[in-house]
């Protein structure tokens, strides 16, 4: 990570591999969707369906550059499986967006 | 990024997320193999089943609303498939459990890699797995193959004619097997010396390999030999035995001119035999029919006929 202040922006620590450029760019593109998607599983109380969600995340965002948006999704799936209540649940699917919306191309 | 007639390894990619996809076509585009990819569990074993894949990428947590098949069902479906079972699994999971991993690799995995994975570490283990994977595959097929014919050994012969009994029995598929052995071979040694008799059978197994592509031609001992024929019944396999006996008498041999070395045959169909026939029954019906060959003067071929008639 280049910039590690919460204020800062975040780039993709892949952000200069030319390799990399067009699936980053989808992957934040997209990032939107993955949040509303959580957001809609948290309301209709489908546990599963946002513990998969915040697990493809965990699973793939370090490999897109950005770790600490894993980590952030990471704390999601635990939660989801140490069985918490939809404040703690909501509170970690808070920060993930924090780290998301810092996100810049 | 794959070329459809490509030589290169297969490596196909089992993981529930389309963002893992993405990113291993790009990280593995540079590396000289074919990348296929499955988004579940049931997609993955057909896939497994239909490529033939030298290695597989394999989720652990497969989870996406695959009626409860995860990594695990995957790759017991995998390794407990005798087709299968060379095929190289790595599997691949987001921060597994010491006993996920002692699991997995107990199970036949060959290799474990953490997600979120360092693209060089990954590469550098696929590369690995299909190393090892080579070795085993030189190995195996090197203990197959009899050294002075170059043609398929005696436990391959054992192996493969066990699995042609048993599928032509459970599809009621027909199946031959011709016993062949080199007509006064031991003269031939000792009147012309044993390098002339390992020329004679070099010789001859290359003859046995003239056939139809789907014969199998093996070295059973000595100077026998023993051709399985899939999906021949006994009058086909007649034809074939006596085309590779005509062969063999017109062989000329400069280094004795004159000289016509011959071969009997005995044949038998799997027809022929009563109940659920074993390999063992199998051959002794080709050989007693070969012995019916050598008796009735040599350089002919035999067919073994029901010793009880069938049903």
């Amino acid at each position: 990570m280049r910039l590690s202040n919460d204020q800062t922006t975040l780039r993709s620590e892949f952000a200069d591999d030319p390799d990399m450029v067009g699936i980053v760019a989808l992957f934040i593109h997209e990032l939107p969707q993955r949040l509303a998607a959580m957001h809609v599983a948290i309301a209709a109380a489908d546990r599963e369906q946002l513990r998969m969600l915040a697990h493809q995340l965990k699973g793939a965002a370090g490999g897109y550059g950005f770790p600490k948006l894993g980590e952030a999704a990471a704390l999601i799936d635990q939660a989801v499986r140490a069985g918490n209540d939809d404040n703690v649940i909501r509170s970690r699917v808070g920060m993930l967006a924090a780290i998301a919306a810092r996100i810049r191309p | 990024m794959t070329e459809p007639s490509s030589t290169f390894p297969k490596v196909l990619a089992i993981d529930d997320s389309e963002l893992i996809h993405r990113l291993l076509a790009v990280r593995l585009q540079h590396e000289e193999i074919q990348l296929f990819g499955a988004t579940s569990a049931d997609m993955g074993i057909k896939m497994v089943r239909k490529l033939r894949p030298d290695v597989v990428l394999l989720d652990l947590v497969l989870d996406a609303n695959d009626q409860g098949m995860d990594g695990f069902d995957v790759l017991q479906v995998i390794k407990g498939d005798p087709d299968l079972q060379d095929v190289s699994v790595i599997v691949i999971a987001a921060f597994a459990t010491v006993e996920d991993r002692v699991r997995a690799l107990d199970m036949g995995a060959s290799d474990f890699v953490n997600k979120p994975f360092e693209i060089v570490e990954l590469k550098a283990r696929v590369r690995s797995a299909l190393r090892v994977q080579h070795l085993v595959r030189m190995l195996a097929q090197k203990a197959q193959v009899d050294g002075g014919t170059a043609l398929w050994n005696r436990t391959y012969f054992d192996r493969r004619l066990t699995q042609e009994l048993g599928e032509a029995i459970r599809h009621n598929r027909s199946l031959s097997l011709v016993m062949c052995d080199v007509d006064g071979f031991k003269k031939l040694n000792d009147e012309h010396g044993h390098p002339f008799g390992d020329k004679v059978l070099e010789r001859l197994a290359r003859i046995l390999q003239t056939g139809r592509g789907s014969d199998i031609a093996c070295r059973y001992g000595g100077e026998e030999f023993g051709i399985i024929l899939p999906n021949t019944v006994g009058s086909e396999a007649i034809e074939v035995a006596d085309r590779y006996r005509r062969a063999i008498e017109q062989e000329v041999w400069p280094s004795v001119p004159g000289m016509v070395i011959t071969a009997s045959f005995g044949v038998a169909d799997v027809f022929i035999l009563p109940g659920t026939p074993t390999i063992e029954d199998f051959i002794s019906a080709a050989d007693a029919a070969l012995y019916r060959a050598k008796f009735n003067g040599r350089n002919r071929v035999e067919v073994a006929v029901p010793k009880h008639p069938p049903g």
